[in-house]
């Protein structure tokens, strides 16, 4: 319990001494125009939308992991739940200011979840009233690829994937996180 | 000893009254009707029934999230354009039109915050003025509409210089420069196209703030680099006719 | 007083209606219009709304102002319109009909009393949406904003609606999804805008 403490305050500390900050409202304003433009190039096929976002997600968790690693001077994790605290506490803490809560372990502590009590992504959002979107489309979705972008290039294949999102009605935003393997000794993956 | 029969007693009155002049107001109490209705129109909320409608406009007026996020998400917005593109000018034009409805919204959100805000005052430039905001009628201040709120709403600092076209071919010209917009080194699109697509996308949103409020315009993004400021921009608004032949009208009219 | 207000795009499409009574001195909030013929309802409060759009685009450019006041009379069926633009051209306008013109204002004795019984008995009367035009009448016009749509406790209670809406106005329109000229069709947007009917009018 007191590592995690320790954890949070080390994203505290991040946050307030070594991140450059801009307006919340011009990063909510960008993501919402390019899942808007997205939702529009593939006309409304929000399964597309979701592939693409997570895509998205992948190549800016492949960069953002080096961003991550330099300022946070974080040593590797001995165990998953470690990463997940680390994910939480100081990942989502210094690029999106919040700190989703880590819950619903598996017993073999290869899956968790993260409940977003605060999604700065998606404020001001409601999705269209169309019968679809909100049984469609997971609005968020680009975390995921955020999640399995950067987790890959520290040798770790995940798999995320949004189970609940107050945008549809939910009580809760959840994201669920899969261990598939720690990938070792092998060339780092090629971009695809 | 005597409280607790009297308070409930008092209580099924209340009962009744209610009883009895509900069916006559409403044909079911909202309970029985939620029961009922099936399918209700429009979208599902979560059980604490909160909406965009409950979420306070100012909630996130002063926050701040990392400038890397806004660098990543940008990247991935000009990398993804660009795969639908012909050249540079259509990435252009691309970029204008999805910051295009981000003006109009701004415009919008901006005279709210005027409005409701009771102390400092979002839209008066510098003075302490507490008059409600006036809609820009003339072109100049819709100029400073842009100069200074929309440019603090969206980076938190004024634009740096607003000029006039002082050839006389060009009167509907006006220009505003910002020494060092928001560019940044993450964005793996080469240095130069995405300082310009950058200023693309917030070429978009000035065009919005413009046709929003009535005043047709293209605006358009040009890097002009000085010594000390390497990827200075500068924005070229060009009105149009009608909206010039107004302005004389209004000059003649006494409208400011 | 009956009330109809529509929300306009810059370029004159109609995003948003809804028609409503007073609220106020025991309205029941039901809009009960007195065309000649009132199978017209809809057509005519259109009809009255989009014929003062040339007054409201004159005093567009006259002064600076979202909440323009009362722009426009319509006389024939004692109608008054009016506005609020907001900075990104969208009008909001509300056409106000009072109960009965060419009643004085101060014409029902006993108004505090009267209005009380009245409302009490069309409560307990009347079992549908469409109650005894009658009674309406006389309870709305003890309400000084029924009595007199020019008068300045009308203009301010008409702003204060007019803001309320603005600010639910802005909550749509900041919507990533939300495009310039859709129809906003939120039940949700329809519920607040009949609140602030209810809170103002």
């Amino acid at each position: 319990m007191s590592s995690s403490t320790k954890v949070s305050r080390i994203g505290e500390e991040l946050w307030k001494t070594k991140i450059d900050k801009v307006n919340a409202e011009l990063v909510t304003l960008t993501y919402g125009t390019i899942v808007a433009q997205l939702c529009q190039d593939y006309d409304g096929n929000y399964h597309d939308v979701n592939k693409q976002l997570e895509k998205m997600g992948y190549n800016i968790g492949m960069r953002l992991i080096e961003d991550f690693l330099a300022k946070s001077n974080a040593g590797r994790c001995a165990n998953f739940r470690e990463t997940a605290d680390m994910i939480s506490k100081v990942g989502f803490k210094i690029f999106l200011n919040v700190t989703p809560t880590v819950t619903n372990w598996t017993s073999d502590n290869n899956q968790f979840s993260l409940i977003f009590d605060e999604n700065p992504l998606a404020d001001f959002v409601e999705l269209p009233d169309d019968g679809r979107a909100q049984d469609e489309l997971w609005f968020s979705n680009i975390l995921c690829g955020v999640l399995r972008g950067s987790l890959e290039m520290v040798q770790m294949q995940i798999e995320a994937h949004f189970v609940s999102d107050v945008l549809r009605g939910d009580d809760t935003t959840e994201m669920r996180v899969s261990l598939v393997r720690y990938i070792e000794d092998e060339m780092p993956p090629e971009d695809d | 000893m005597s409280h607790p029969p009297r308070h409930s007693s008092m209580l099924s009155i209340s009962n009744n009254v209610q009883t009895a002049a509900t069916p006559s107001e409403k044909p079911l109490p909202p309970t029985q009707l939620q029961a009922t209705s099936q399918t209700p129109p429009g979208l599902r909320v979560p059980s604490n029934r909160k909406t965009i409608y409950d979420r306070h406009l100012n909630r996130t007026r002063n926050g701040e999230l990392s400038r890397a996020s806004f660098a990543f998400l940008f990247g991935e917005m000009v990398t993804y354009a660009q795969r639908r593109v012909t050249g540079i000018q259509d990435l252009e034009r691309r970029l204008n039109e999805q910051g295009y409805p981000l003006g109009l919204r701004l415009l919008d959100l901006l005279f709210y915050r005027t409005t409701s805000s009771t102390s400092s005052s979002a839209l008066s430039s510098s003075s302490t003025s507490a008059s409600p905001p006036n809609r820009p009628l003339r072109i100049l201040p819709l100029l400073h509409l842009i100069h200074g709120p929309l440019w603090r709403q969206l980076f938190n600092r004024s634009a740096d210089a607003l000029e006039h076209s002082i050839s006389p071919d060009t009167p509907n010209e006006y220009m505003i420069t910002d020494n060092d917009p928001l560019v940044n080194t993450y964005i793996s699109v080469p240095k130069e196209m995405n300082q310009l697509s950058c200023a693309a996308f917030v070429a978009g949103i000035i065009e919005g703030v413009c046709d929003g409020c009535g005043f047709e315009a293209k605006v358009s993004a040009h890097n002009q680099p000085s010594e000390l400021w390497p990827s200075r921009t500068i924005f070229l608004l060009r009105f149009g006719d009608s909206v010039m032949e107004r302005e004389k009208v209004l000059e003649r009219a006494g409208v400011k | 007083m009956s009330y109809y207000f529509t929300i306009l795009s810059p370029t004159d499409v109609p995003l948003f209606n809804i028609a409503f009574g007073t609220s106020k001195s025991g309205g029941d909030g039901i809009a009960r219009f007195r065309f000649p013929e009132a199978a017209q309802n809809t057509y005519m409060t259109q009809f009255i709304i989009h014929s003062s759009l040339d007054m409201l685009e004159e005093a567009q450019w006259m002064g600076g102002n979202m909440y323009l006041k009362h722009i426009d009379t319509y006389p024939p069926a004692s109608s008054y319109i009016s506005a609020f633009l907001t900075p990104s051209g969208t009008r909001f306008l509300l056409l106000h009909q009072p109960p009965q013109p060419n009643l004085p204002p101060s014409s029902s004795s006993g108004p505090g009393g009267g209005s009380m019984s009245l409302s009490v008995t069309s409560g307990m009367g009347s079992s549908g949406l469409f109650g005894g035009s009658g009674s309406s009448s006389g309870r709305a016009s003890s309400s000084s904003i029924a009595a007199n749509p020019t008068s300045p406790q009308t203009e301010e209670a008409v702003r204060q609606f007019m803001t309320e809406v603005y600010e639910n106005y802005v909550k749509t329109v900041m919507s990533p999804f939300y495009r310039r000229g859709m129809e906003v069709k939120s039940p949700v947007f329809r519920g607040k805008v009949s609140a602030a009917g209810r809170k103002w009018l």
